[in-house]
């Protein structure tokens, strides 16, 4: 088993230099220390205010909208067929890598996510199978208004081409998921993800 | 006279002849002349003699003797099993006789009558177990002799050893390998020690696992632990164990192999140094394998310390040979690893080089001596940030062991890696100073590299702690880094560890650096609250603890001089409150010295008390106030005592001209009343407070905050001073009797301070009969009004309180919310069935509200009642507090119990569906926080795992569609949960497929 893997010693990313929101979060709204001192629990003056509350609810639906970390903290956690570790770990996908396009025309509601996965090695035999985890995560995980486009990065597979016109059909991708021992492959990949 | 007889004569006076006689009947036996029936016949008088146990015994040597004396092959072989049944029944039941039924016993069994074969196909198992316990008793009694025995006769060994020979019953395999123990360490082996080995690492690995009801208790740790000290009892053993216990290790079985490496290290620790000498390095080649390619993290544990064991034994010998021969191919091997560090190899040097250099100074001092050139060479020698990393994690473990073994040995030899102190602290200082932000593992890298040659005592010289000091402070103090390469956090973690190591250089250096940092007065208003909080953080550390705590109180000083503005104030009073509660302070006998109420506490009262403002800052009030409770709170009767009794006059002068100024205190004086013990506080006192903190709160036009600490103040009066005979009589007298409070109004006021005296007294458990009676009246309560107040404040009931503490002194009743959920819950339940809509919404409110406290295990036998409600709960649409509350009720009963759920899975399914979305996409009206619709998909989740498929596969097409709007929520954790959810239901199709 261990002999039939593609790259057998593959560069591990140390966990603390893998991008994640905590890090790049601005530190403006972090609570202090000091604010856990007394906790807050209902007390009997505080009953119920409305005008307070209705000004609370507005603030509270300010917009997060969704970025390339987010997509990267979706698909960094799926793991490699072929080792116990993520893909984010193993490099194969890179925040860098990922590019969201925002709806050019104020008509058009479709935003397009595009990701470019880096195979571990330039002969790796499971990219298709890799790419495939990564879309089908994402057309899961993501608002139907997002197109998702997972491409292989250029350069670093020798079946870039093949893989990519694979994992561009629609058509072909449904087949795969058709397909009893594609599906437990990806289904095994995805198990990790949050 | 008989052979008996005569034998029992000359016994005492004459022991040859004794034996004489008894060689006599002996050879009468082997030529027929006297049978072996009339012999035991004429010895029953004498063995059976009651008055006499000496008699006995002597009867029993005469058996003794005659067999000694027997030749082979005279008695048959039945003949010889009724005398060993005769000998064991003798055995149990005579204690005088023992010795010499022993004796009778070994003779038989020299004269190879008594072998192991018909020990194992005539007796059953309870008598070899007898025989099993005869053996070890004379082990036990007749040392001497029965080693006599074995080096006279040599065949007795080999006996000696099939004796036990494919033996199964525990019992008597934990007595055999103990009896084992005293030929494999006593004896004179041999020739024998290899047969004596492997009959008992035969049984190695043990895979005993006992019965069910096994009366005898014994384990397969026990069977281990006595089987591992047969196989360590010898040295002579090595040559059999090691080669034996390395082709276990390369087994597949984990167990074995951790039994293996325990036996590894028992035998180690018994073996003599110079024999593990010989297979030191075998062991390395084999153990090593565990550590580079870690299969279970357990064994690669056992696998290091078993290397940390060789290495200590093998520093016991006077010469260094062994110890060097030891050590050489592991350091030329680690050194081999940190080439191409970092990698999994480079990383497991680390451990090894840890392990080993535990295992004692001398041996750590070699390890320090190998490494530490080559990995400082390779760290000059390469300009790669990764490679340079992955030699710091190797260098640091290093460090941390010599830091372990300071701690375990005071003075233990550090110049070997003081030699490269300076080049690590160089490296280290440099990486924090000028390395890229980005490289975050490098730069960690060095600050734990840091932290731990700090930790290291004498390793660095004043000045280097001062620079390494120096360089951390200047991280957590300057450092402007936002997202990707801020290291803050793990600094100040740092900062606090130093402050235990290096105590004097954070006060000299970092403490400084700080208060110029601190400004007096803050420009623009802006509180330098994040560099208060890590300051605040380093009295964590006792040895810093005063100098902190004076430095804050001097800033608090000059900033009030200065007039800064009370935010700044504020922010330096919460660190010294942090500093109090959370920190250090000096203590005599575990408790904090109540010198610190005179020079911290008193000080700020004093400044309230001469605060003459009408605009006193509550929040200061009451931050003054929990300060001098963190320090009054633990002292004893006597010090509270004086320190009540200086503050009576004053209090005593606010209560009774209560100006507005005055009133302002209640945040103070419930956390100063909070510290006090019942026994210190005057009647009186309390009964006019009490009566002063009504009249506040039911005459309003306080601030929200003064009225939420004057009823907490009639709680924690209410619960701990007044004395529960008189509770009613004292309660009217103070205006605060909650019947007559709500008879006549139903204003917010009156409600608040009847809660609030009803919360006092559940809490205290001690006046059943009136909180009944005030639990139904508010009940009642509910029924006569729609108003939304009431509801709501059933949830303050129950709800956590950080005044009512045991640790206050408070009396808390441990069955106080059994005791609520028994009385008023059964009640609102009822009530909710048959209340109209307008009255029902107020008693799911309080429903809820009492819920949302309790544990699970009190709410689970009510469920089916509860459900119902529950569910009704969801559809209050404007009451999102209260909603998220049944929520998370329904996470407990989705977790613990889901089967009661599964008949209402229809109307939960819908009602979460509804409760995730937001209000633009739903029908207006409906209006879900965040916390509402992260839990709902939370709870939704839930489902599919926690039902059976066939109640929720309906749902799925459902559900799976709904939640596509949620992924798309304004919220990122919602769209977190979501995703979570949605990926539950669309696994659960497949789920069904493959049945």
């Amino acid at each position: 088993m261990e002999a039939d893997k593609d790259n057998a010693n593959p560069t591990i990313i140390n966990p603390s230099d893998l991008p994640s929101r905590r890090r790049s979060a601005p530190t403006a709204k972090r609570p202090g220390i000091f604010d856990a001192l007394a906790p807050a629990y209902p007390s009997l003056a505080d009953a119920p205010s409305p005008p307070e509350a209705l000004s609370d609810v507005s603030s509270d639906e300010e917009r997060e909208e969704i970025d390339e970390q987010e997509v990267y903290d979706l698909i960094s956690t799926i793991s490699d067929p072929e080792h116990p570790l993520s893909l984010g770990s193993l490099g194969v996908v890179t925040l860098d890598d990922i590019k969201i396009v925002r709806p050019t025309s104020p008509r058009s509601r479709i935003s397009t996510v595009t990701v470019l996965v880096t195979p571990t090695t330039s002969a790796c035999s499971l990219t298709t199978v890799i790419g495939l985890g990564v879309k089908v995560r994402l057309v899961n995980a993501l608002p139907p208004r997002f197109r998702i486009d997972v491409r292989i990065k250029e350069g670093t597979s020798k079946t870039a081409d093949e893989v990519n016109k694979q994992l561009g059909d629609k058509e072909r991708v449904a087949a795969a998921m058709e397909n009893r021992s594609l599906v437990s492959v990806v289904n095994n990949m995805l198990a990790t993800c949050e | 006279m008989s052979d008996i007889q005569l034998y029992l004569l000359e016994a005492d006076k004459n022991a040859a002849e004794a034996k004489q006689i008894a060689a006599h009947s002996a050879s009468k036996l082997q030529d027929k002349s006297l049978k072996l029936i009339d012999l035991v016949t004429s010895l029953e008088p004498y063995l059976n003699n009651k008055e006499d146990g000496d008699q006995r015994a002597k009867s029993i040597g005469y058996v003794a003797d005659l067999l000694s004396a027997l030749p082979p092959k005279v008695l048959s072989l039945q003949e010889r099993h009724l005398l060993c049944d005769f000998l064991l029944g003798r055995l149990e039941g005579d204690v005088e006789g023992v010795g010499a039924t022993a004796r009778a016993l070994i003779a038989l069994e020299t004269l190879g009558k008594w072998d192991s074969e018909t020990v194992q196909k005539f007796k059953l198992q309870t008598e070899r177990l007898a025989v099993v316990q005869l053996v070890d008793l004379l082990l036990a009694k007749h040392r001497d002799s029965t080693r006599k025995l074995q080096t006279e006769d040599a065949e007795f060994m080999p006996a000696f050893i099939s004796y036990w020979e494919g033996e199964k019953d525990p019992r008597n395999l934990m007595i055999i390998f103990s009896l084992l123990q005293v030929p494999m360490t006593e004896w004179d082996m041999g020739s024998h020690a290899q047969d004596l080995f492997d009959s008992v690492f035969n049984y190695f690995p043990i895979t005993f696992k006992p019965p069910p009801d096994d009366p005898y208790g014994i384990t397969a740790q026990d069977l281990k632990d006595r089987l591992k000290a047969c196989i360590a009892a010898n040295s002579d053993f090595a040559p059999y164990a090691f080669p034996q216990l390395l082709d276990k290790l390369d087994s597949t079985s984990i167990n074995t192999k951790r039994d293996v490496l325990q036996a590894m290290q028992a035998c180690i620790t018994e073996y003599e140094a110079k024999t593990i000498n010989l297979y030191s390095v075998t062991l390395w080649d084999a153990l090593k394998f565990e550590i580079l390619n870690v299969q279970e993290e357990d064994l690669a544990e056992e696998a290091l310390r078993t290397l940390s064991l060789i290495g200590g034994k093998l520093a016991e010998l006077p010469e260094d040979g062994p110890l060097n021969a030891y050590l050489r191919p592991i350091i030329k091997e680690c050194n081999e690893h940190l080439e191409d560090a970092p990698t999994k190899q480079s990383e497991a040097s680390g451990r090894i080089l840890h392990a080993l250099a535990l295992s004692g100074p001398v041996v750590a001092d070699r390890v320090a001596k190998g490494v530490l050139p080559v990995l400082f060479a390779l760290y000059h020698g390469s300009e790669s940030i990764t490679k340079r990393r992955g030699l710091l994690e190797v260098f640091t473990p290093i460090v941390e062991a010599f830091v372990k073994l300071s701690q375990l040995l005071p003075g233990t030899k550090i110049t070997s890696l003081q030699a490269f102190a300076e080049d690590a602290l160089n490296a280290m200082v440099r990486a924090l100073v000028n390395a890229p932000k980005s490289e975050v593992s490098f730069r960690l890298a060095s600050l734990t590299g840091l932290t731990q040659l700090l930790a290291a005592p004498g390793v660095l010289n004043d000045k280097q702690i001062d620079r390494a000091v120096d360089t951390v402070t200047d991280v957590v103090l300057h450092e402007q880094v936002d997202g990707h390469g801020n290291i803050r956090a793990q600094a100040i973690k740092a900062l606090a560890s130093i402050a235990h190591s290096a105590p004097q250089s954070i006060r000299d250096r970092t403490i400084p650096a700080f208060m110029v940092e601190l400004p007096d007065l803050p420009e623009a208003n802006a509180v330098p609250s994040t560099k208060l909080e890590v300051f605040a953080q380093l009295a964590r550390e006792r040895q810093v603890f005063d100098t902190v705590v004076l430095r804050l109180k001097n800033k608090l000083n000059s900033a009030r001089r200065q007039q800064a503005p009370p935010a700044y104030t504020r922010a330096l009073l919460l660190s010294l409150l942090y500093a109090f509660t959370l920190g250090s302070p000096m203590e005599d006998d575990g408790v904090i010295l109540s010198s610190y109420y005179g020079d911290y506490a008193q000080p700020l009262i004093d400044d309230i008390v001469r605060q003459d403002r009408a605009d006193k800052d509550v929040a200061e009030v009451e931050i003054v106030g929990r300060i001098c409770n963190a320090i009054l709170r633990p002292q004893g009767v006597h010090f509270q005592a004086t320190v009540y009794h200086g503050d009576r006059e004053w209090m005593a002068r606010m209560v009774s001209n209560a100006t507005a100024s005055d009133v302002g205190t209640a945040p103070f004086l419930l956390y100063y009343y909070g510290a006090i013990r019942p026994e210190v506080v005057e009647a009186q006192d309390v009964m006019l407070l009490l009566k002063h903190q009504a009249s506040v709160a039911l005459h309003g036009g306080q601030s929200q905050r003064h009225t939420a600490s004057s009823l907490r103040l009639v709680s924690l009066l209410v619960n701990k001073f007044i004395n529960p005979k008189t509770m009613r009589s004292t309660l009217e007298d103070a205006g605060t009797e909650a019947e007559s409070l709500l008879q006549n109004t139903s204003s917010a006021q009156a409600l608040n301070v009847a809660f609030a005296v009803i919360k006092g007294l559940v809490l205290q458990g001690k006046s059943g009969t009136l909180t009944t009676k005030y639990l139904n009246i508010i009940l009642d309560h509910l029924s006569s009004t729609s108003d939304n107040t009431a509801p709501h404040l059933f949830s303050t009931l129950l709800a956590p309180d950080d005044i009512l503490t045991k640790e206050n002194h408070c009396p808390i009743s441990g069955l106080h919310k059994q005791k609520v959920f028994g009385q008023v819950i059964p009640k609102l339940t009822t009530a909710v069935r048959t209340a109209d809509t307008e009255k029902k919404a107020g008693y799911l409110v309080a429903l809820s509200g009492i819920l949302r406290w309790l544990p699970y295990s009190i709410i689970s036998p009510a469920l089916t009642d509860l459900i119902t409600a529950l569910l009704q709960t969801l559809d209050l649409h404007d009451e999102p507090v209260i909603k998220a509350s049944a929520l998370t009720v329904f996470e407990s009963i989705l977790m613990h119990d889901p089967q009661t759920l599964s008949t209402h899975a229809a109307s939960l399914i819908t009602r979460l569906l509804t409760s995730c979305t937001t209000a633009s996409t739903r029908s207006a009206g409906i209006r879900n926080t965040t916390e509402v619709r992260a839990k709902s998909l939370l709870c939704l989740a839930l489902l599919p795992r926690q039902l059976k498929a066939e109640t929720v596969v309906p749902f799925r097409r459902q559900v799976v569609k709904r939640l596509m709007g949620c992924l798309d929520d304004a919220k990122r954790n919602v769209r977190f949960e979501a995703v979570r959810c949605r990926t539950a239901w669309l696994g659960l199709d497949e789920g069904v497929d493959d049945e």
